[in-house]
């Protein structure tokens, strides 16, 4: 199990993101509403695995991807973004994330990829 | 003709018989005592280890047969690249998203896709897939970046045991397009068209994603009561079914005596 930073700019989907990774015995260990303060939850909490969407405002999810990893190379970022952004992912996964999620998603996908990325 | 042991209804009953398997025909060996050309089936559905095949030029003879995956995926292959169906050939991509998480090491496949009366059939050399037209939540023509370079492809969005699944074809526009205008007329019984306020979509948002109702109402801070009136018009616009119903109860006499004798000291 692992120590989630959730990162979106949207209450209810942090909220949702929150209960499924709970539900599957995660501890989340905080949250962020936009790409600069990702970075500092980042920094601060040092958490296992972070989800990050995409399109925030300020720094959105591919900045803040890039910023964490050149700051760690080893951290683990599942992006999460909205049905008809995938073209995103190739960009996403050059910048270093570990896995994809696509908006709307389910529970059990939701837990196998973070489970992936974390034994990874 | 080599014959293949199968399983087929007959009056109400599987009975155990044989089938032929031919170019461009197959036999069902007795009691249905019947030849079939392939290219007189008008539907098929696949299940399991069962396929339905309707033949005729109405769809009117109704064959159910239960066999081993090897003969079944010989079978679907004659049926779907013979039958009486919109045949394209095309490039597939199924599943490349499979509830919400992308699969990373879909590929593209190449080979045809049959749109029969009730589904559609993706077929590789490797692969069969089958999309009911019932199960398809979305259609979309939209462009994906392939070999660095954006192409047309249609996206289905389908159901598949229990997880909401994408798929992707790619074929030259024009074909691409009578696909797509195909696929929205024949789904158009679920396109949506009610006014939806943001509460209830919410809600709507919470079921997809696997939460219970608690999980709900405690993530909108809900009563009871209001998530009933939310779930009856989601029930109302055809967007939710029952799956159970939900009992709450409170203790009898009987109920509160049992639980004070339970908790009672040993020494009381």
């Amino acid at each position: 199990m692992g120590r989630i930073l959730i990162v979106d700019d949207t209450m209810f989907m942090r909220t949702l993101l929150k209960n499924i990774l709970f539900s599957g015995g995660h501890d989340i260990v905080g949250e962020a509403a936009d790409g600069a303060e990702a970075l500092a939850r980042y920094r601060e909490l040092k958490p296992d695995l972070v989800t990050m969407d995409v399109v925030m405002p300020n720094v959105n999810g591919i900045e803040a991807l890039k910023a964490i990893k050149a700051a760690d190379p080893s951290a683990k970022v599942i992006m999460c973004t909205a049905v008809g952004q995938e073209q995103m992912v190739k960009l996403a996964v050059k910048s270093g994330a570990r896995g994809y999620i696509v908006k709307p998603f389910q529970a059990p996908k939701v837990l196998e990829e973070v489970k992936n990325v974390l034994s990874a | 003709m080599k014959s293949v042991p199968v399983k087929v209804e007959h009056e109400g009953k599987w009975v155990p018989t044989t089938m032929g398997i031919g170019e461009d025909r197959f036999r069902i060996d007795a009691p249905i005592e019947r030849e079939i050309p392939y290219k007189s089936v008008v539907d098929l559905e696949g299940k399991k280890n069962q396929v339905v095949i309707n033949a005729g030029a109405e769809g009117e003879l109704v064959y159910r047969i239960a066999s081993v995956e090897k003969v079944l995926t010989v079978l679907k292959k004659f049926i779907i690249t013979q039958a009486s169906a919109y045949r394209l050939n095309a490039f597939f991509m199924s599943p490349a998203i499979r509830g919400g998480v992308l699969i990373q090491d879909a590929r593209w496949e190449k080979g045809a896709i049959a749109v029969m009366k009730t589904g559609i059939w993706f077929v590789s050399q490797e692969t069969q897939v089958c999309i009911p037209l019932e199960d398809v939540t979305g259609i979309e023509l939209t462009s994906r970046e392939i070999q660095e370079k954006d192409l047309d492809v249609v996206k289905i969005d389908h159901l598949g045991e229990n997880e909401v699944v994408t798929s992707f074809v790619l074929c030259p526009m024009t074909t691409l397009q009578v696909l797509y205008n195909f696929l929205k007329e024949a789904t158009h019984d679920t396109e949506v068209s009610e006014e939806v306020d943001p509460l209830t979509g919410q809600v709507a948002m919470l079921v997809y994603s696997g939460m219970d109702s608690s999980a709900i109402e405690n993530m909108l801070k809900l009563s009871h009561k209001d998530l009933d009136g939310i779930y009856e018009r989601l029930l109302g616009m055809g967007f939710a079914e029952v799956l159970y119903v939900r009992k709450e109860v409170q203790l009898t006499a009987k109920g509160v005596r049992y639980i004070s004798e339970t908790v009672k000291s040993p020494m009381d």
